[in-house]
């Protein structure tokens, strides 16, 4: 199991990267958004920029060290890196391309694992194309077993979805997973895309402004976000604020627009903030039931954290709607003009008649409010 | 007729262009690739040749490896003389003509997208290496380019040799101080024979880039 331990500071005019992370996991996804510094990262990973300070370590290797001056150049560093929109040398063939990072073998040896690597990746027959004469999706082949003939300490992914259009990416997205749990090397992925992120990586870092404000296993980041700046990150949608009322290592209970709301407490991670503190938390607009009105009145015990809405605003997304709903109760609305968006699968809305009939009693399961701790 | 002429500015341009390609590419890479302090200066240099009087050039370089120039004096202690050889007509070649490659060069090395240099680098590959199986074969078009233009230009060079190597028939009488030569003694006939010789050889040089330029890489 490769060890990457990252911990460097670079600084620009205007932009400094400092950020410390440690991955024990095959797959680790650098996520965030754009000028965040995860390509510099990888930079830095690869030997093509030098940090000011800090340390590079891979497995029991050290790429980097700025207290002794120990800065591998990055032939010697065996890297694969997939360039973000792949980089083949354009006058080529795909044979060459394979072959490129072999030169000093000898000759047999060349020839048989980069046949070995054009098998595995399905590249059979493209020998003697240039990279002009690919689709997209070969593309990608090329630069993966070029940067996997190397047999490399880590393999580095720069954005390797970017280059393609929406139906080519979910399929090569999958494709890429398999390649990657197939050569099982240890693997660094850059994606600004948190889906992407989620079905490459094994553990997510999520960076913003040059800093990593989370580094976790990607299942504890879609649950538990550190912070609202990460779940703003996430795309997270009803991430909002309210004031502690209490909080126990298993509930924390919160006002919020008048109400009382319940929430679970995360068990690996107990947050207990003072009463009368300020709180941070998300609500998937998926997750809001809506309260039937053929079913008689709600029980609050089944039904927690009940509330009563009007639908402000809704959008048609085809296969859902997103609703739009206002609390009855007085104060401005948490978020413009409306508190909470609901998605509700088309089929419901139309069940439901909520076209014609805009006033909802609604609630929210404990587990479906999440805290995010400041 | 005397051929002397066509055989030495031949051998002048060919070898000036030799040299220019050893000092250049570097040169060109330098300005293509890299950030430093002077490089503003340096690439002012580079253009200087071209747009100062070539007789001014020439004076500047005479009084550098004339008898009395430092380099002259140098080249004396070991007993070689520069100035009025071929050597000087090869050196007025040079200085007149590496601009051309120069800028030609650098133009084609900026266009290497920068990311397949690191991509070679990350295979393990050196600098050296980098250039030779990258670098030069994305952007040799540019630089033959160059190089057939500096032959050219090495080729037609009359004010910088005229100073340096002198006028002097059957040792430093190029091809452009021969039809001057001719001219101004009122032997048309053979002026323009060498001038004829002159046009075809660029033309058909530059008929030859321009079919090499058709080709992929």
């Amino acid at each position: 199991m490769t060890v990457v331990t990252v911990e460097i500071v670079k600084r620009y005019p205007g932009f400094t990267l400092d950020v410390g992370w440690r991955a024990e996991k095959s797959v680790v996804g650098l996520f965030g958004p754009s000028g965040a510094g995860k390509t510099l990262t990888l930079q830095c990973l690869a030997g093509l920029v030098r940090p000011d300070a800090g340390r590079i370590v891979v497995d029991d290797r050290v790429f980097f060290d700025g207290a002794s001056g120990v800065d591998l150049p990055p032939q010697r560093r065996r890297i694969g890196y997939v360039f973000q929109g792949y980089a083949l040398f354009p006058h080529l063939t795909v044979a060459a391309n394979v072959a490129f990072g072999l030169r000093g073998r000898p000759h047999g040896e060349r020839r048989r694992r980069s046949a070995e690597v054009i098998e595995r990746l399905g590249l059979g027959g493209l020998e003697a194309r240039y990279p002009s004469e690919l689709s997209g999706g070969q593309r990608q082949r090329v630069a993966l077993g070029r940067a996997l003939a190397i047999d490399p300490a880590l393999l580095l992914l720069d954005e390797p979805l970017s280059a393609l259009d929406a139906p080519l990416r979910r399929a090569l997205r999958d494709e890429l997973r398999e390649v990657l749990a197939a050569w099982g090397t240890a693997a660094v992925v850059v994606t600004h895309d948190f889906t992407e992120a989620y079905r490459l990586a094994d553990r997510i870092v999520v960076y913003e402004g040059g800093r990593v404000i989370q580094s976790a296993p990607r299942a504890e980041l879609l649950w538990q976000p550190a912070s609202a700046a990460v779940a703003g990150i996430m795309g997270l949608r009803n991430v909002l604020h309210g004031t502690v009322v209490k909080a126990t290592p298993e509930r924390i209970q919160l006002r919020w627009r008048g109400q009382t709301l319940e929430a679970v407490n995360s068990p690996t991670r107990s947050y207990l903030p003072p009463p009368d503190s300020p709180i941070a938390f998300f609500i998937r607009p998926e997750y809001v039931r809506l309260i039937r009105k053929d079913r008689g009145a709600p029980d609050p015990q089944h039904h927690m954290n009940l509330m009563a809405g009007r639908i402000v605003g809704e959008a048609d997304f085809g296969t859902v709607w997103s609703l739009r709903l206002r609390l009855e109760a007085p104060g401005a609305p948490a978020q413009g003009d409306f508190d909470l968006e609901v998605e509700v699968p088309h089929l419901v809305y139309e069940i439901l008649e909520i076209e014609r009939d805009r006033r909802w009693q609604f609630s929210i399961h404990r587990g479906s409010i999440h805290v995010l701790p400041a | 007729m005397d051929l002397f002429p066509v055989w030495l500015s031949l051998r002048v341009a060919l070898t000036a262009t030799a040299l220019t390609l050893l000092i250049g590419i570097p040169v060109a890479l330098l300005l293509a690739r890299r950030r430093f302090p002077g490089r503003n200066v340096l690439e002012a240099a580079v253009v200087l040749p071209l747009v100062l009087p070539p007789t001014v050039l020439g004076y500047y370089l005479l009084l550098v490896i004339g008898g009395r120039g430092p380099v002259g004096q140098a080249l004396a202690a070991v007993g070689l003389e520069l100035a009025f050889t071929w050597g000087a007509a090869v050196l007025a070649a040079c200085v007149g003509s590496i601009a051309l490659l120069i800028k030609s060069a650098q133009a084609g090395f900026e266009t290497v997208d920068h990311q397949l240099e690191q991509a070679a680098r990350t295979l393990g590959r050196s600098e050296w290496s980098v250039f030779w199986s990258v670098t030069l074969p994305l952007a040799w078009r540019s630089v033959l380019a160059g190089a057939v233009l500096a032959f050219c230009r090495a080729l037609g060079e009359f004010g910088i040799t005229l100073m340096v190597a002198g006028n002097i028939p059957g040792r430093t009488q190029t091809l452009p101080l021969a039809i001057y030569d001719r001219v101004q003694g009122a032997q048309l006939g053979e002026a323009n024979a060498l001038a004829l010789i002159a046009v075809g050889v660029v033309v058909v040089l530059l008929f030859g880039l321009s079919r090499l330029a058709r080709l992929r890489y």
